[in-house]
């Protein structure tokens, strides 16, 4: 087996460890030292702040699955190249508080050392995951100039 | 060792863009294209789905129309045969306002035959936004919701 299939299988297996909410089995895929970075608006969601090490990836993980349950992805694409893997998926999350099923695109990038991923970067059409989370429409807010006022 | 259809397709488009040059980027897209940024469509037109290679070359020229490409790099990328995924961080003008705007963006492409038949683009869109307003979006920090 070529490295780039071993770590096509690795990300798989992280993919489904956290989905099934075992997060110590998706942390064992990870280095100590495993930093994690999405881009997205983390003044609105700020538990989308940059992770740094296992400790704070699991608290990140730990929010993620006590607001979400029914955790899918569905990969479309998956490429390797040497020590880096690329996934882009669709991602279905229910919320807790009301079962509304979150449905968007995510782009994750993967960096492995030594077997293990030390590097996770993500991202994902923001404004549209912003809308879900808060139920509404952003644009009518920003046209209005209420709550967008700068 | 044959260049990666990648490459080829990456200079077309910056020319196509940049310097309104679209007839190599023309022979680079297969007739039955499937293309997609993801975003507001209501603030971005160039944005959405597009399927065949006429909808996609007018939203190429619509993106030449609006933007100027000053500098980007790649952050990540990975080449499979007829496949790359790419991380990039791109410096664009905005022509109509000549403000800059920084946008990091994730692209999945396939070839087949050395022409585009599938790109999905993602983008950090808030982001983007919130630059094309030239404010922030002052919304409901979310807690315990999010």
């Amino acid at each position: 087996m070529t490295i780039e299939s071993l770590n096509k299988q690795r990300v798989r297996h992280l993919l489904d460890a956290f989905a099934r909410g075992d997060i110590d089995a998706a942390l064992a895929c990870c280095t100590d030292d495993v930093s994690f970075l999405t881009h997205a608006p983390i003044d609105v969601l700020p538990h989308m702040a940059p992770r740094h090490g296992k400790s704070e990836l699991r608290e990140f993980w730990q929010t993620v699955l006590s607001r979400y349950s029914d955790i899918r992805h569905k990969t479309l694409h998956i490429l390797a190249d040497g020590d880096a893997v690329a996934t882009y998926m669709q991602a279905y999350f229910r919320k807790r508080s009301n079962d509304r099923i979150m449905q968007f695109d995510i782009a994750v990038f993967y960096s492995f050392r030594d077997g293990l991923v030390s590097e996770i970067r993500e991202i994902i059409d923001s404004y549209d995951l912003v809308q879900q989370v808060l139920e509404r429409e952003i644009g009518p807010l920003i046209t209005d100039g209420q709550p967008g006022e700068g | 060792m044959t260049e990666h259809s990648l490459w080829r397709f990456s200079r077309a488009l910056h020319r196509a863009i940049n310097d309104r040059r679209f007839e190599e980027i023309e022979t680079l897209i297969d007739d039955d294209v499937e293309w997609a940024l993801y975003g507001p469509i209501d603030m971005f037109p160039f944005l959405g789905a597009r399927h065949g290679k006429d909808a996609v070359l007018a939203v190429i020229r619509q993106i030449a129309d609006n933007f100027h490409v000053r500098r980007f790099e790649r952050e990540s990328i990975m080449l499979g045969v007829d496949s790359a995924a790419s991380m990039l961080r791109y410096s664009l003008t905005a022509l109509d306002s000549d403000k800059p705007i920084s946008l990091r963006v994730a692209q999945f492409a396939q070839f087949r035959a050395g022409r585009l038949i599938s790109l999905r683009v993602l983008i950090d869109t808030f982001d983007l936004v919130e630059q094309a307003l030239g404010r922030a979006i002052h919304l409901p920090k979310m807690s315990s919701a999010g």
